[in-house]
């Protein structure tokens, strides 16, 4: 766990939390990288998108989502190509956004 | 593994540096209670540092969410984007602060209390 950014969530606490709760805290710095690519700042787009996947990945290891497992890793690997790949998959940093902010506003309920 | 500090007076800019540099570099996040002048600064989530400020007595209604970029400018080192805002009683329906006159305040609660030694 030594590259872990979110060391005190990943200890346990990050398992405190119901999905929505997790995927509004991933779509904020999914939101933070989609800001800073617009204001062509890379370095902090890319530290935002590095603590998306840090979180995203503690997401996908949580035993509770098993099941939905196969689309976590589909947004993750969506992610990663629409902000650093070959944007094989004709996503936006928008619509990436849009899709974790829904859980956002889930979380408020 | 890190801390959150509660500033009710001055915030050195040191300090928020510090504090940057503790968790995820280039910036920290802070909440701030607009109506007691208060600033929590440095939890892993803004969350945690909501937790922190309402166990200290203040309100949520209150309580905004910012992260702070400590090697940007003023004012564009203060990002208005936090999943504690999003409160639609409220009517923040975004993670950004939309009503400016809150903007504002906490704009000048921040320039008040941070100082460069």
């Amino acid at each position: 766990m030594n590259n872990v950014i979110h060391k005190d969530l990943a200890s346990g606490r990050w398992l405190e939390m119901n999905l929505s709760q997790q995927l509004g805290n991933i779509g904020s710095e999914v939101g933070r990288a989609a800001n800073w690519k617009k204001k062509e700042k890379i370095e902090m787009m890319d530290a935002a998108l590095n603590r998306a996947l840090d979180l995203l990945n503690l997401t996908i290891a949580d035993k509770r989502w098993r099941t939905g497992r196969k689309e976590l890793c589909r947004a993750r690997e969506v992610l990663v190509d629409t902000f650093w790949g070959d944007k094989e998959y004709n996503d936006t940093p928008e619509n990436l956004e849009k899709y974790f902010f829904q859980f956002a506003v889930a979380a408020k309920k | 593994m890190g801390e959150i500090v509660i500033f009710t007076d001055k915030i050195p800019f040191a300090e928020i540096k510090r504090l940057a540099d503790l968790r995820f570099g280039d910036m920290v996040k802070g909440v701030i209670d607009v109506e007691n002048s208060v600033v929590a600064l440095g939890g892993e989530l803004h969350a945690d540092e909501e937790a922190e400020l309402l166990n200290n007595n203040s309100k949520q209604e209150n309580l905004w969410g910012v992260n702070i970029y400590p090697d940007l400018v003023w004012p564009e080192m203060i990002e208005f984007d936090s999943m504690i805002n999003i409160r639609p009683n409220q009517n923040n329906r975004s993670r950004s602060v939309e009503d400016e006159k809150i903007r504002n305040k906490i704009l000048e609660i921040l320039k008040d209390k941070i100082f460069y030694e």
